[in-house]
């Protein structure tokens, strides 16, 4: 019915999370670097989920749903955050955003 | 199949790629949403419709849209990368992904392309007791190491021991009661590994199964459902019977009806007998050659058999007869639930010995297990097996929101302290700075107070 394994599922995963790990070290805009972290959640539900097939249980799912749900939550404050910053400094570089090195 | 993984995976890292890539930020939402909507067709292919569903309204739809209104609301659409700061940082970090991925996909990489069997996902069958015994108890049991006395031919990944005891019997000692049913129950479907099995029933006598009824082995495929019937036979006996089920989903507007026969010396059919009521005898006379007009939906049922039909959504007046047209049970304003599944087992009611037999209509709803993946299954895990991580992901929801509302809101903090502020500078305020505001000289000059307290003595002498 379903002719592809886990496996590719992974691999696929793999290759998110370390693209979206590498949006985190290389983009300075704090709204790309939030993004590229939401790719980092997604690869992970996407494992979840294939790993979810693969055992037959439902568990991942809900899984998923957490990570949904804080993902969500994430974004809200981030953003909030975000907004704040730049009303400050009008900038959202974060290699501008030095005042809490000692 | 598999070139639509390649074709939606290679889009999907094609739009990671881009993401990261673009200057403007705008772009990169865009992107990320393509990136996004892809995984969520992969959840489609993964038998997650659900999660494909909420991906795509949560992650594309509510997520995706607030970033792109922060970055409308900044205006930030095109800040620069360039800060030269810390650049070495992208790379060293380009080259530890390169060989982190290398690390660990290649292990998968080489497996996928050593065995290219591909492994089926995990299959699953299910399996029910139905106890349509007019007394007694029935235990069902699974016994994973059965010894080797009962063990029957074939592999034994798992055995179902299912038992019966009757009126007079005890409940069985057995180690590990999985289930107990009593008369007339109905049992969701136990999900079972598909596999073989060794189904044991018997009657129990003083701890110990004798003589088993129904020795049975079964392979249980993937998504099939058996049912284990116990009934009474006419002589009074206990017998058993192993049926597979029909438990996919009736079509459209309709229900499926599974009639089992357990009356062991009739056979059965099941007519419709629309508006009339029914009689003892559908005959009008005896030569039986006018009956009442009726509709056959199960025709000459043989005892210890089923057979399924499926109805249309309605009311129906139903009734079971024998094969003398002796009407053995009437079903009046028989509601046909549409995606309902039912058995009805016919058995006879235990009686005084020469009296007319009586029939019953025993109902077993067939609650099916719910689809892998679909929002039934999900929310059964999520609000049953997960509940408190679901109130605490609530709380957790309800602390960001209220947090993104104190940050958003700095402004109307600060004005409000101010407002505080001013409002004790007007109370406190003396009322000679009022006069003076509206007379338009300094009160608190000498000469006019003078002139104020004067003139207030002056009249007084006057």
């Amino acid at each position: 019915m379903n002719p592809i394994g886990t496996e590719p599922y992974i691999v696929l995963s793999m290759v998110l999370f370390l693209m979206g790990a590498l949006g985190v070290l290389m983009r300075r805009n704090a709204i790309l670097l939030f993004m590229s972290v939401e790719l980092m959640l997604n690869s992970a539900n996407l494992a979840l989920v294939a790993f979810a097939r693969e055992w037959g249980q439902v568990n991942g799912h809900v899984f998923v749903f957490f990570v949904m749900t804080v993902a969500a939550a994430e974004v809200a404050i981030g953003l909030a955050l975000i907004v704040n910053i730049f009303r400050e400094r009008q900038s959202i570089n974060i290699d501008e955003l030095r005042q809490m090195q000692g | 199949m598999e070139w639509l993984f390649l074709v939606v995976s290679f889009v999907a890292v094609l739009a990671a790629g881009m993401m990261l890539t673009r200057q403007n930020a705008v772009h990169s939402a865009l992107f990320l949403i393509v990136n996004f909507g892809c995984v969520a067709f992969l959840y489609l292919m993964l038998d997650a419709p659900f999660l494909a569903m909420v991906q795509v309204t949560v992650y594309t739809g509510a997520i995706m849209v607030l970033f792109l209104f922060v970055i409308m609301l900044l205006g930030a659409e095109a800040t620069t990368d360039t800060s030269g700061r810390m650049r070495w940082l992208g790379f060293a970090g380009t080259a530890v992904a390169i060989i982190l991925l290398l690390i660990f996909a290649f292990p998968l990489a080489s497996d996928m392309l050593a065995n290219e069997t591909v492994e089926q996902p995990d299959s699953r069958s299910q399996a029910r007791v139905i106890n349509a015994i007019p007394g007694g108890d029935v235990d069902a049991f699974t016994i994973r190491d059965l010894g080797e006395s009962m063990t029957l031919e074939g592999r034994v990944s798992g055995s179902v021991l299912f038992d019966s005891s009757g009126d007079s019997l005890q409940d069985l000692r057995f180690d590990d009661v999985v289930y107990e049913y009593g008369r007339d129950a109905t049992q969701r479907y136990t999900v079972l590994p598909a596999g073989e099995y060794n189904v044991i029933a018997g009657v129990e006598l003083a701890g110990f199964v004798t003589s088993p009824l129904l020795a049975e082995a079964v392979t249980m495929t993937a998504d099939s459902a058996h049912s284990v019937v116990f009934y009474e036979n006419v002589e009074g006996i206990v017998d058993v019977v192993l049926m597979e089920d029909d438990v996919s989903a009736p079509a459209v507007g309709k229900m499926r009806l599974t009639v089992f026969n357990a009356v062991t010396d009739k056979q059965v059919s099941l007519i419709d007998i629309g508006q009339y009521t029914a009689r003892r005898s559908l005959c009008e006379d005896d030569s039986c050659s006018s009956l009442i007009p009726h509709r056959v939906l199960i025709e000459q049922l043989p005892a210890g058999q089923q057979t399924s039909l499926q109805l249309d959504e309605g009311s129906y007046n139903l009734a079971f007869i024998d094969q003398d047209h002796t009407v053995l049970r009437t079903l009046a304003d028989y509601d046909a639930e549409r995606g309902l599944i039912e058995t009805r087992v016919l058995v006879r009611e235990p009686g005084v010995p020469g009296s007319q037999p009586s029939y019953r209509a025993a109902v077993f709803n067939a609650i099916a297990t719910p689809a892998f993946g679909s929002p039934e299954a999900v929310g059964q895990v999520l609000f049953i097996e997960y509940v408190l991580p679901v109130m605490l992901v609530g709380v957790l929801l309800l602390v960001a929101l209220i947090g993104v509302i104190v940050l958003a809101r700095p402004d109307a903090l600060a004005q409000a302290e101010r407002r505080r502020i001013n409002r004790r500078r007007r109370v406190n305020r003396p009322l000679v700075s009022v006069i003076s505001q509206q007379t338009g000289s300094d009160v608190l000059s000498g000469d006019y107070m003078a002139k104020l307290t004067g003139g207030s003595d002056d009249s007084a002498v006057e």
